[in-house]
């Protein structure tokens, strides 16, 4: 069973609606992609699942329960916008934060001594945040995030503004905190990272899921039966059996062919083969990027024409 | 619970822990010391003149000019010549050793001008002084020429200088007697202190929810605790803030008080420092009369009710400018939802000092029912005692519209600390109530 589940939720404001009947299910122990364009009400159900705002109409559960106030201990959420107050030292503003999400002064000071320590700012404790880099600004709002080790984490856009170095040690702290059992929301626009971390992942645009499922899944169901074939000889097009494609500028040795309808890879391949000389072949899988860019836009065409 | 007092503790700390605080608080009552003893050390350094000015009098009547006596600032010179370009020529040829020259003409008891003379400008302490000594000598010539007999015993006689006394009947049929210096000179101090404290704790409420909402910490804060529990704890630990700084400034300017009260002490006990025509008898009498008057005040009552006006009315308008900042992205833009409220404030002000005029009047009661003006108006009336139901019902209007306005304004700034971008119109706040 899923340890978020989101049922049907909707929300509207003045003039518009946010959430249009939203479920998402999401289970234990996964990373779990939030994907949509500006405005698709991402933040609004990340608000909502944070109990910052009411849903009108739905249901949230957690762990199988509904949701409630009490819950708020058992999330950390690190949200796209951030900021933490300028004049409070780091030290004390992790426990503030901490203490805030239930956790008593003891338990927040040694974590976020751990944590200080993990990051290598330990030595910027008694140091006012407005001292800090930005870098290191993000690094201490990571660990007020964390620090009251949350079985439920969302993330809305955390790499942003951190170098890759700082990213990669952010993203080896997710990937550890995903092993230790808790659950990871993620929000983001950067699908790369996307098709680096998440297992499954929801698509909204519009107030709608317009997609969902684990990214395997919709990269298959998104495939274009498109094949990569490396071969020293030029091959002609044979289309009973696959067009041509123009080549990938970044990637000229690969020749791209697009099998016909109804045409099997082996079927392409052993044709291929018995009249060129074959190298290589691998099946072209739609990047994240293409399925989302796709999936909007047909959205968008659908929106237009209706 | 627990969270709301950490909240308060937040708030208390990141504002009595700023340098700012800590400077301001211990200098601020130096500051008001030292401008308040500037004028003293002026008339001190005014009346240490190192030189004695040379006044030449040319007394065309030759009855006036002894009226003027020298003193160590003034040396009154009687010159003979009758004639203005006498005393010009006089003037000119002194080169600067006589200052001036006080013409008193002929017909000065018709006319009842003097004229003074001078290349420079003339100080208005010669000129006052020049104007007391002969106003009494000219007019006690004028009644003696009048020729009746003992006219001028009659008119001293005759002239009264009313002493009003306000004496209080109390319930077990004493009289205490009453100042109302000192019951307006209380009322207007108290009115002071809550206007004063609501303004600078207000705008420092509305100050913190912009930066909180501008540095976008809000966000994280409220997805630990709701947003009512950050405002409450916010105008609780911002109000608690501006009473520790109150307090210590009570305690400096005791201090201080006493300190300067020895001192001004040590000085009036000295005879020469006592103004002329008052023996130090009369001086200890005044003193007395104003601390038997200070005492004759019943404070409990006034200091329940301070408190209670005082928590009524921080709360209500504090509330306020939360929720004002909340509804903005920067501090700029607070201009438009300001008015309305600085308004209520200076008209709250306008009708207490009104209200010192007629204490019992029906501007004075309408004001005390308002709870926008009740908190600043009742304080000039709590001298006065105010019947009791008035007190009830004034306290119930105002804790009544408090809470009410505090539940608005969590309406409000629950919406408004998430709302970026275009900018709120009164409209969406009263939505977001709604």
């Amino acid at each position: 069973m899923a340890y978020l589940d989101i049922n049907q939720v909707v929300k509207r404001y003045e003039g518009h609606t946010a959430l249009a009947g939203v479920s998402m299910q999401v289970p234990q122990g996964c990373i779990y992609g939030l994907l949509g364009p500006n405005g698709a009400g991402k933040s609004t159900l990340i608000r909502i699942i944070n109990r910052i705002i009411a849903a009108d109409e739905g249901t949230v559960t957690l762990g199988g329960k509904p949701m409630t106030d009490a819950d708020i201990a058992h999330i950390g959420y690190l949200p796209e916008e951030r900021g933490l107050y300028k004049k409070m030292k780091v030290g004390e503003h992790i426990v503030y934060l901490g203490r805030l999400k239930g956790m008593t002064k003891a338990d927040a000071l040694a974590s976020m001594h751990w944590w200080l320590d993990r990051f290598d700012l330990k030595e910027w404790e008694n140091k006012k945040v407005e001292a800090l880099s930005k870098g290191m600004q993000q690094k201490v709002q990571f660990i007020a995030t964390v620090i009251h080790r949350p079985p439920l984490l969302i993330f809305d856009e955390p790499f942003s503004g951190f170098d890759p170095v700082n990213a990669e040690q952010l993203k080896v702290e997710i990937l550890a905190l995903r092993d230790q059992g808790s659950t990871i929301l993620f929000s983001t626009h950067n699908m790369a990272s996307v098709e680096e971390i998440c297992q499954q992942i929801t698509l909204l645009n519009h107030a709608q899921v317009v997609l969902t499922g684990s990214v395997d899944e919709v990269k298959q169901q998104h495939k274009k039966n498109i094949i990569a074939v490396q071969s020293p000889d030029s091959i002609e097009q044979n289309p009973a059996l696959f067009t041509l494609l123009p080549t990938d500028p970044v990637k000229k040795d690969d020749i791209l062919i697009k099998l016909a309808q109804g045409v099997q890879v082996r079927d392409a391949i052993a044709w291929l083969n018995d009249h060129y000389r074959l190298t290589g072949f691998t099946e072209v899988l739609p990047s994240m990027n293409e399925i989302f860019i796709e999936t909007v836009k047909s959205q968008q065409n659908l929106h237009n024409n209706g | 619970m627990d969270k709301l007092r950490l909240i308060i503790a937040r708030e208390y700390m990141s504002i009595v822990g700023r340098k700012s605080f800590i400077i301001m608080t211990i200098l601020f009552p130096f500051l008001m010391i030292a401008i308040g003893s500037i004028p003293v050390l002026m008339t001190m350094l005014n009346n240490s003149g190192d030189q004695t000015e040379q006044i030449a009098v040319i007394d065309e009547t030759g009855r006036y000019s002894a009226a003027l006596q020298s003193d160590n600032r003034y040396n009154f010179v009687a010159i003979k010549g009758d004639t203005l370009t006498n005393a010009r020529e006089f003037y000119d040829k002194s080169k600067g050793s006589i200052s001036a020259v006080i013409v008193i003409p002929r017909d000065v008891e018709t006319s009842a001008q003097v004229n003074i003379y001078s290349e420079s400008t003339v100080a208005p302490a010669l000129t006052s002084m020049v104007n007391n000594a002969l106003t009494d000598t000219i007019q006690n010539a004028k009644l003696a020429a009048k020729g009746i007999p003992d006219l001028q015993k009659i008119v001293e006689e005759t002239s009264i200088d009313l002493d009003v006394r306000t004496v209080t009947w109390q319930q077990d049929g004493n009289e205490t007697e009453s100042s109302s210096d000192i019951a307006m000179g209380l009322g207007m101090i108290l009115a002071m202190v809550i206007y004063i404290f609501v303004m600078m704790c207000g705008s420092m409420i509305m100050n913190n929810v912009i930066e909180e909402k501008t540095n976008r910490i809000v966000e994280v804060v409220v997805s630990s605790c709701r947003p009512f529990h950050l405002m409450l704890g916010k105008i609780i630990g911002v109000g608690l803030s501006g009473l520790t700084q109150m307090a210590i400034w009570i305690v400096l300017l005791a201090i201080a008080g006493s300190v300067m009260g020895n001192v001004l002490g040590g000085l009036a006990a000295s005879p020469e420092a006592i103004a002329p025509g008052m023996d130090a008898s009369e001086v200890n009498n005044v003193a007395t009369d104003f601390m038997q008057q200070i005492m004759s005040i019943n404070y409990t009552p006034i200091i329940i009710n301070f408190l209670l006006y005082f928590i009524g009315g921080y709360l209500l308008y504090s509330a306020i400018f939360a929720a004002l900042g909340s509804a903005v992205d920067q501090a700029s833009d607070t201009s438009q939802f300001l008015w309305p409220v600085m308004m209520l404030m200076i008209i709250a002000l306008y009708a207490a000092i009104g209200c010192a005029e007629n204490p019992n009047g029906p501007m004075a009661f309408w004001c005390s029912m308002i709870p926008f003006t009740s908190p600043i108006v009742m304080m000039i009336r709590l001298p006065y005692d105010v019947p009791l139901w008035q007190m009830f019902l004034s306290h119930a209007l105002l804790l009544g519209t408090a809470l009410a306005i505090v539940w608005c304004a969590a309406r409000i700034y629950r919406r408004g600390i998430l709302h970026y971008g275009q900018k709120a119109s009164f409209n969406d706040l009263f939505k977001w109530i709604k």
